[in-house]
């Protein structure tokens, strides 16, 4: 397991590297940076001091350790537009973000699993059949279509939700929905599949010809089985989640991470940019990273790979 | 699974608690909505419309401009002359104070005023300020303020986007602290600030008694970014916002329509303007070198059905390079009426028989760019176009590498046409014309003290510029104002709301 | 069934009379093709799209970059102030919106048919490099699928477009340069398990050359998941560029894109919802269609159907 658990995290560790090398390269194409700098009255003394001032006249691999050096520490730089320090500011944007994951996630994982044991009892039933639809319907349903659909509906028509803001929890419900929407299908397919092969598995059988209640067998020895995969998916999801929370972000004016994002690289906040492509890398990452070793955990065969 | 349900119950918790605010009249708090995210409140570090309105609100000049008569009135300063034309010496009010406490005195204007006027800080806007050379300190209610050079226009800027900072507070907090706290002597004081998200302001009780500015009536403002109209208005109905501004006509249009609200339009000296590379910085050969390839475009586009049935309200085609009401500002210039067939025969005559196809460049109402590519498409330029944000078009058009672009220009509300004409056409990195002829007039016409001469020198330069057709001057803007019908509220041209003079019904 | 013997002398007229009484496995598959309601639905509903987005100018009323500023958001036929003049209406510049909608589809189709192409290429190549050679090959390519994945895709799209601007090229590379990671993990496994096949160490062991076991054993064995991947990406990448386009970074005016109809509509959500309803369920059908043929040719061609 030590030895796993090492091999996974160099792994992490080298992604992580070469994420951080890919972003700071992306982004330094983006035109100069001394003269977003500088400011839009600047003439090219004041960017050529500002060139100087930052360091930016230096190689650009001696700047790029700087950067990371830096950001080990935590330290992002300045905002060109802010003139705050980055990690501030995205520290600050990071919690919306991360309470929208989490109620993304637990949107999807409340209604996927439910519903996928549902259809796997039953399959080919009326439930399964409104599963699958639903599934269908999510992977189909462009996120930020879906997210102003509810915005006519909720905040329009009914006016019972507030269409945007992150100052209360309604403001969570529909960004929530749409969020969860995007991660349920995959996670009721996953769960579905996984209870049809354990309800067909020996050990089942065995429970339920034990005199096992079908409550017992259904929960006890299915659905533990079935869901460590869904688990595991499920924190995969949630890294995928938050890089993809900046649709769902714009949409609902949420003053989340994504949206910081979008704002950012259209004024070519390039530090600010920088900084959130990392930051969202490193949540898949160290998602990715704790289940595998969950999955390690569980299933000892895992490890060998 | 448990886990998980009682992760998420405690989330529904903790959501809930922070419930939501909800006011208006009944507690005197005026909930507001800007579409921008502000960089920072110190109003010398940012260069958005939204700084500007708090600026007035939290900070005072030396001088007001009442923006409805236009005639200047001491403010932080009772009043003022011209000791030669390079000087000008204020006499102070006494008895003001900052939000924090800290008395207003010579010490503030002058620490101010040397802060602000040095390169080196890096004001955001350096036209507002690099004109100001020093400020002295005569006594302890009695300043001068030394200029660069002969500036007719001080006054207005000393109205305007000067604003005067606490001086030990401010060596201390920088502007970055400011921006976070900001500290005036304005009718509002800054309650809180989350940067760029939301700002809380509040009456200043102690707000000097004879300012001409007026004591602020609503007691408490509660300011929101909230970047889309359709977010804004949902908010308005459900009673989260009780106004609104920069309302799109169309949903200006429909709002006046459903009623409840009241509705205002009001124009803005903000002007649309399509910039030619005259010059050819961006590539010797390109068309836009060439006189009649501007004039065919500057007659291929219905200017007036832009504005009849998309900007509507009170905007007017413009065929001068400035707004009209600006001081100096020629009307009797050349002018390019809608006429695609002579278009086409400008174009044949330039040597494109066949079209061209060329790079647009905009940044702001995607819209109206878009309607101009189909006048242009129609007498057979094709454009490839390209919407950037503000920052990354102005870099470019500093470069000089933008042939053509959509830009606009509200003159930062100074009713003088040297805010406009002599920013673009003096041979800076932002002059695509690069005349010398019209840099020299507009010299003459920027450092004359003699009324006549400034007219007479800015409208050769305005005449040449659009029998060049360095610039298509489109259309003036306008902006409109929703509001609860229990505010009373009356916008002005210069389209910077004052809250101060708003009050309740 | 007469139907389907019909179909398949003109799809394979080389097979043999006798097969008729016991059918061979491709002609049960097309039996389980035509008896797939998902996946016949999904075939036709996206064949009647491209169509109509291949005849888009014979299709169309009118020019879509006509434009008629006295004419602007009229609303479509069903609403009290709608007309036939314009069956779907007019968008904000008075230009038709049927006639956008059809040429929108071309744009759609396009990018979905050739970023799943590049990212196709690049992914399929590199899985099926990774999973045949194996060793320091595969923990390369094992090691970019990782990185790939790190990379927050909207995040990343969004400063590339937002970099060299926004253009249909641009997008198309992007997204193709983007999505190759599917590609290359279900290629990768896919071709490990090839590899340990008989028939692929019979082949080495005869002294076949690589290229040729790469393309004539394991290329058509992996043929039915790529296709199934395939439409997966496309549906992918065409909602990917709808999100572009609609965050403002994506295909630019006066180009017919859905996601930038749904995006320059997004302005009047409040009083003509129509005008994103429309492109918004153009886009719902599209890849929902994509879907239902994808998940539709992996139900048939599953290992447990084939027998």
């Amino acid at each position: 397991m030590l030895v796993y658990t090492l091999k996974r995290l160099g792994l992490a560790l080298l992604v992580t590297f070469a994420v951080s090398v890919l972003s700071f390269a992306l982004l330094y194409l983006s035109g100069d940076p001394a003269a977003a700098i500088a400011g839009e009255t600047a003439n090219a003394d004041d960017i050529e001091a500002v060139r100087l001032h930052y360091g930016l006249d230096r190689p650009l691999v001696v700047q790029y350790g700087e950067w990371m050096f830096n950001a080990v520490r935590g330290d992002f730089g300045e905002s060109y537009y802010f003139k705050l320090p980055v990690s501030q500011l995205v520290a600050e944007r990071l919690s919306v973000t991360m309470l929208l994951g989490i109620c993304g996630i637990s949107f999807a994982l409340l209604t996927a699993v439910p519903l996928g044991v549902a259809a796997a009892v039953r399959p080919n039933s009326l439930v399964d059949r409104i599963a699958l639809f639903l599934s269908v319907m999510g992977q189909a349903m462009p996120s930020f279509w879906f997210g102003l659909v509810l915005i006519v509906l909720f905040s329009i028509k009914l006016r019972v939700l507030p269409p945007s803001g992150s100052d209360s929890w309604q403001n969570f419900v529909m960004p929530t929905i749409v969020l969860g929407y995007y991660a349920m299908p995959a996670i009721m397919r996953l769960t579905r599949a996984g209870m049809l092969d354990v309800l067909g598995a020996d050990y089942v059988r065995t429970a339920r010809a034990k005199g096992a209640g079908e409550f017992r067998v259904m929960f006890k020895h299915a659905l533990r089985n079935a869901i460590i995969p869904v688990v595991s998916l499920a924190a995969v999801q949630m890294g995928f989640m938050l890089g993809g929370s900046i649709v769902v972000e714009s949409i609902f004016a949420l003053h989340g991470a994504g949206y910081l994002a979008w704002e950012s690289i259209g004024r070519n906040d390039l530090p600010t940019v920088q900084a959130l492509i990392l930051v969202f890398s490193m949540f898949y990452i160290v998602f990715t990273f704790l289940s595998d070793l969950l999955n390690a955990w569980l299933d000892p065969r895992m490890r060998v790979g | 699974m448990k886990q998980i349900l009682k992760g998420a119950g405690i989330f529904a918790l903790a959501m809930a608690a922070a419930g939501t605010a909800a006011a208006n009249k009944a507690d005197d708090t005026l909930n507001v909505a800007f579409s921008k995210e502000l960089e920072n409140v110190d109003s010398y570090y940012n260069s958005a419309r939204e700084g500007v309105i708090l600026q007035r609100s939290i900070w005072d000049g030396l001088v007001y401009r009442d923006p409805y008569t236009g005639e200047y009135q001491g403010n932080l300063a009772t009043d003022w002359q011209w000791v030669d034309d390079k000087t000008l010496e204020f006499n102070l009010r006494q008895g003001v104070t900052f939000h924090n406490g800290e008395p207003f005195d010579a010490d503030d204007v002058v620490a101010t005023v040397n802060w602000v006027a040095d390169e080196k800080n890096g004001v955001k806007t350096q036209r507002n300020v690099n004109w100001m050379e020093s400020a002295e300190k005569i006594d302890q209610f009695k300043v001068r303020i030394h200029l660069k050079a002969p500036f007719p226009a001080a006054i207005e800027y000393l109205a305007g986007p000067v604003s005067i900072y606490p001086n030990e507070y401010y060596a201390e907090a920088g502007p970055t602290g400011m921006g976070l706290n900001p500290v005036g002597t304005g009718p509002y004081k800054v309650v809180s600030v989350e940067p760029g998200k939301h700002f809380v302001l509040e009456k200043y009780e102690n707000y000097h008694k004879d300012s001409p500015k007026g004591q602020a009536n609503i007691g408490r403002l509660d300011i929101r970014t909230i970047p889309d109209f359709n977010t804004q208005a949902a908010e308005l109905f459900s009673g989260g916002l009780d106004w609104i501004w920069q309302v799109p006509p169309d949903q200006a249009e429909s709002l006046t329509a459903m009623g409840g609200f009241t509705v205002a339009n009001e124009s803005t000296m903000r002007i649309g303007y399509l910039q030619f590379d005259a010059a050819g910085r961006s590539g010797e050969d390109n068309p836009f070198t060439k006189k009649l390839v501007r004039q065919a475009i500057s007659h291929a586009i219905d200017r007036e059905a832009i504005v009849q049935s998309m900007l509507q309200g009170k905007s007017r085609v413009v065929n001068s390079a400035c707004f009209p009401s600006q001081f100096g500002c020629e009307q009797d210039v050349k002018t390019y009426d809608y006429d695609p067939e002579k278009a086409k025969q400008l174009l044949a005559e330039a040597g494109y028989p066949n079209g061209l196809e060329i790079d647009f460049y905009a940044y702001r109402d995607r819209s109206y760019a878009e309607a101009m590519l189909g006048f242009l498409e129609a007498v057979g330029i094709k454009s490839n176009f390209k919407l950037l944000q503000y920052s990354a078009l102005r870099e470019l058009n500093m470069k000089g590498e933008v042939p053509m672009s959509f830009q606009t220009w509200g003159s930062y509300s100074i009713n003088d046409v040297s805010a406009i004409v002599s920013q673009y056409f003096k041979l800076g990195s932002l002059d695509s014309a690069q005349d010398k002829q019209v840099k020299e007039w507009l010299d003459v016409a920027d450092s004359s003290v003699d009324s006549e001469e400034r007219k007479e020198y800015y409208s050769k330069a305005l005449k040449k510029i659009a029998e060049e057709a360095y610039w298509l001057p489109l259309f003036s803007y306008n902006s409109n104002y929703v509001f609860s019908q229990d505010l009373e509220y009356a916008p002005t041209t210069d389209a910077i709301p004052r809250f101060f003079q708003m009050s309740w019904k | 069934m007469a139907n389907t013997t019909e179909t398949m002398n003109t799809v394979a007229p080389k097979v043999e009379p006798e097969v008729l009484s016991s059918p061979t496995p491709r002609q049960i598959l097309l039996t389980k093709i035509l008896g797939h309601k998902g996946l016949m639905f999904g075939a036709i509903v996206l064949l009647t799209i491209f169509l109509m987005a291949l005849f888009a100018p014979l299709l169309a009323p009118y020019d879509p970059y006509h434009q008629d500023l006295m004419h602007r958001m009229i609303p479509p036929v069903w609403d009290a102030k709608g007309s036939w003049e314009n069956i779907l209406g007019t968008d904000h510049l008075g230009r038709d919106y049927l006639s956008r909608l059809l040429y929108g589809a071309r744009i759609s189709l396009a990018i979905g048919a050739i970023a799943a192409l590049i990212s196709g290429i690049i992914g399929t190549s590199m899985g099926v490099a990774a999973g045949y050679f194996g060793g320091r090959v595969d923990a390369c390519v094992t090691f970019l699928i990782n990185v790939r994945l790190a990379m927050p895709v909207v995040l990343v799209a969004l400063a590339v477009v937002a970099l060299f601007g926004g253009s249909l090229q641009v997008v198309i590379t992007v997204l193709g340069l983007l999505l190759w990671d599917r590609f290359a993990v279900v290629m990768r496994s896919a071709t490990l398990q090839l590899r340990s096949m008989e028939y692929v160490t019979a082949a080495k062991a005869i002294g076949c050359s690589t290229k040729r076991i790469l393309f004539s054993e394991i290329m058509p064995n992996i043929a039915n998941s790529l296709i199934v991947i395939v439409t997966l990406e496309m549906a992918h990448a065409i909602l990917l560029e709808a999100a572009l386009s609609f965050l403002g970074l994506g295909v630019q005016p006066p180009t017919p894109s859905w996601g930038l109809m749904v995006s320059e509509g997004k302005q009047m959500l409040l009083f003509q919802p129509w005008m994103i309803a429309i492109p918004g369920v153009a886009l719902f059908i599209l890849v929902l269609a994509i879907n239902l043929l994808g998940d539709g040719l992996r139900d048939v061609s599953a290992p447990e159907n084939r027998n």
